[in-house]
């Protein structure tokens, strides 16, 4: 595998062989992946290569049948997804899932929970601590959704967005929770192209300015090609090759498991004469 | 587990705007204090103006909201289905009699009515001291059956709430269906010879609590202060919950709990909070109900039927919406009651129905529609009345068939409940025939 040299010797998200099977299916097999601090990594394969599985089974929703995940030498297995979230691991989902009921605001304010130290009890009394830090959480959930361009919506309902802005809400709602690594599932699914261009600045500043290590799921080629640093290419379940986006998209079995396999080209004349 | 970067910047933060010490205890202590108040003086001056029956009604109508606020943390806030709260208050209602009836025993030789004049509802006792030792028997057994409900919230919601869908709707009815059972089961004996309860273990009172015959020859405590000194406490609870990053955190499970999770928010953690806050003030709602006037405690009134009756209130007011549970409580409280003698709309019943009118129609985006509603509903109500009197019927015997009627309708027309999932004091005025800000769908 032509995994680079390592220049961080620790790297953040540390994957190892990780597989699962769902009844005699195996979706993923011997996944591998090592992040370093401040990358930028595309995880891509044709439908059902297994992506959202994998992220699946990083977060938590998921137990892998073997092999072992850590977050900064700190292993992840065994945690409820709460308790990867507490450790640093951030996500958005592929089928958009806000709390639609809520404010733009509370959507974020959720997020924001887990840094708190106020008790029940402090909750109940309104306790001086309680309430400085209920208003450090609006001060930094707006902050949040002024970085995301959506401040100026905080009081309307999530489910009252554009598809666009709840993708982004998404994003700001998965920064609350502090990550120290950010997963994101299709993040330009559904978008326009002027959406999608300022989708890649925007995802290269959140990474800059909150020092993120990024994990992204992408259908768009023109996203995941002109945003990510290195790509890992998955199909049925199985890593076929990480590399670069120039690496990658020269790579012939790639080209095979998007297209299919090279067939000669007389039978495809004979096909189509028919 | 080990601290992350933005953590210290954002307790530094937090304590920057902590309030001054003065000002925080002054913002959380006031709501108790005005609270405590409001209840001393319904009881002390409101109540010996009423007719007793009025004060009756009341006191039915503060337990009532207790019960139906405590359940929409469950339902409304976690989005999670209880169906066995009056299981709860079967608990707690048991236990505070138990607690009441032996104790008095124990401590004055017979359970006749000892307190001063915050409790009890009726004055037939002398000059009386504002508070007395007895008093603090009755808050004990609040408290205790309060607590004693609490701990089988946590007993029962730890093992369900784990699961997802359905699981707790069955696993709850069967809970409260086991607690009837149980205490019908027991000895329809209460002891009330002195001698015999002074030589009988404190541990086996329980056992002597009426089994399904009910547990008769209770004092009645319960009083304007008691009922809506917790009715106050439940409303405060819930509201301080639900504003807050626990009930942020407890919507956000109603909303989406696969989200939730990923968020950070325990969701296992937290329902089960949910739950026992509810069976909490559901056991003392139960305690409350065993010393009302004219109830004669009976395992069969707790059933699965009072479960129903609570969550309709809730259903009705909106999932998730305190004063909706509230003001759900009081109507479906008020109009059992006033369907036995349904009496004429002229004048008070006109005069409510055009304030009210006029008080919604700026947050309606159909401008005719609540004064066209009211008028239908005052209209229906003297055609009703006009009918019973022709045919010669008494509309006491159908109250019910009326009841549920009434309450057909107002799901047809408003699926969502009386106020949604929004609060009454966040509804906003809404412009005609647009949407303003306030506007739901």
């Amino acid at each position: 595998m032509s995994d680079s040299p390592a220049a961080n010797p620790r790297p953040v998200l540390d994957v190892e062989r990780i597989s699962i099977a769902f009844g005699g299916l195996k979706a993923v097999t011997d996944f591998t992946l090592q992040l370093p601090r401040g990358r930028l990594h595309g995880l891509i394969g044709p439908n059902g290569a297994g992506k959202t599985t994998v992220f699946n089974l990083l977060t938590g929703v998921y137990r892998p049948t073997s092999g072992a995940i850590s977050l900064e030498g700190e292993s992840l297995l065994g945690m409820r997804p709460s308790q990867r979230a507490a450790a640093g691991l951030a996500r958005t989902f592929q089928n958009i899932r806000l709390f639609p009921d809520l404010t733009v605001l509370d959507n974020v304010r959720v997020a924001c929970h887990l840094r708190t130290r106020h008790t029940l009890a402090g909750t109940l009394w309104r306790s001086s601590l309680a309430a400085g830090e209920e208003l450090a959480i609006i001060e930094r959930s707006r902050e949040l959704l002024d970085i995301l361009g959506l401040l100026h919506r905080e009081r309307d309902d999530a489910r009252n967005l554009p598809y666009g802005d709840q993708r982004r809400l998404e994003i700001a709602r998965a920064l609350a929770t502090d990550p120290k690594v950010l997963l994101l599932d299709e993040p330009a699914a559904g978008m326009n192209p002027q959406e999608k261009i300022e989708l890649r600045t925007m995802i290269r500043s959140i990474r800059d300015k909150f020092s993120l290590t990024i994990l992204l799921i992408e259908h768009d080629m023109g996203v995941v090609m002109g945003l990510c640093e290195r790509i890992t290419v998955l199909d049925h379940g199985v890593t076929i090759t990480e590399g670069t986006p120039e690496e990658v998209q020269k790579n012939p079995k790639v080209i095979e498991a998007y297209l299919g396999e090279p067939v000669a080209l007389d039978a495809v004349g004979g096909g189509g004469g028919a | 587990m080990a601290q992350h970067r933005g953590h210290d910047a954002f307790h530094a933060r937090a304590n920057a705007l902590r309030p001054p010490f003065a000002l925080s205890l002054l913002r959380s202590a006031w709501p108790l204090f005005a609270c405590l108040a409001l209840a001393i003086v319904l009881q002390l001056v409101i109540r010996p103006m009423m007719p007793v029956f009025a004060a009756k009604m009341l006191v039915d109508i503060g337990t009532s909201i207790i019960l139906a606020v405590s359940l929409t943390m469950v339902n409304g806030f976690t989005g999670q289905f209880s169906i066995g709260h009056a299981a709860f208050m079967a608990v707690g209602a048991y236990v505070g009699a138990t607690i009441v009836y032996y104790g008095s025993f124990r401590l004055f030789g017979n359970a006749n009515m000892h307190g001063g004049l915050l409790s009890g509802m009726i004055d037939s006792r002398n000059p009386l001291p504002l508070f007395s030792w007895a008093d603090l028997l009755f808050l004990c057994s609040l408290l205790a059956g309060g607590l004693a409900a609490a701990a089988c919230g946590y007993v029962v919601g730890l093992p369900s709430l784990r699961l997802k869908g359905d699981y707790l709707a069955i696993v709850t009815l069967g809970f409260g269906e086991i607690v009837r059972v149980l205490i019908q089961s027991q000895t329809t004996e209460v002891l009330s010879n002195p001698q015999t309860i002074a030589a009988t273990p404190m541990y086996m009172w329980p056992k002597y609590s009426g089994g399904a015959l009910g547990f008769s020859g209770l004092p009645f405590y319960s009083s304007l202060f008691w009922v809506w000194v917790f009715a106050g406490l439940t409303l405060l609870v819930a509201a301080r919950l639900k504003y807050s990053s626990t009930g942020r955190a407890f919507l956000a499970i109603r909303e989406d709990e696969v989200a939730a999770e990923a968020m950070g928010v325990p969701t296992t953690k937290y329902k089960v909070r949910a739950f026992v806050i509810a069976a909490f003030f559901a056991g003392i709602a139960g305690v409350l109900f065993a010393h009302t006037v004219g109830v004669q405690l009976n395992p069969g009134e707790l059933g699965f039927l009072k479960s129903f009756d609570i969550l309709i209130m809730v259903v009705l007011g909106g999932l998730g919406s305190i004063s909706g549970a509230a003001l759900a409580a009081t109507i479906l409280t008020i109009l059992p009651e006033l369907l036995r003698q349904p009496p004429t709309i002229w004048p008070w019943g006109l005069i409510a129905g055009v304030v009210l009118a006029a008080a919604l129609t700026p947050f309606s985006e159909k401008r005719w529609k609540p004064a066209v509603t009211i008028a239908v509903i005052l209209i229906a109500w003297e055609v009703m009345r006009w009918t019973a009197r022709t045919l010669g019927v008494d509309l006491a015997g159908y109250r019910m068939v009326i009841y549920a009627i009434a309450l057909v309708l107002m799901m047809i027309l408003r699926p969502e409940g009386l106020l949604g999932i929004r609060e009454i004091w966040e509804l906003r005025p809404v412009r005609a025939g647009g949407r303003g800000k306030g506007a739901r769908r």
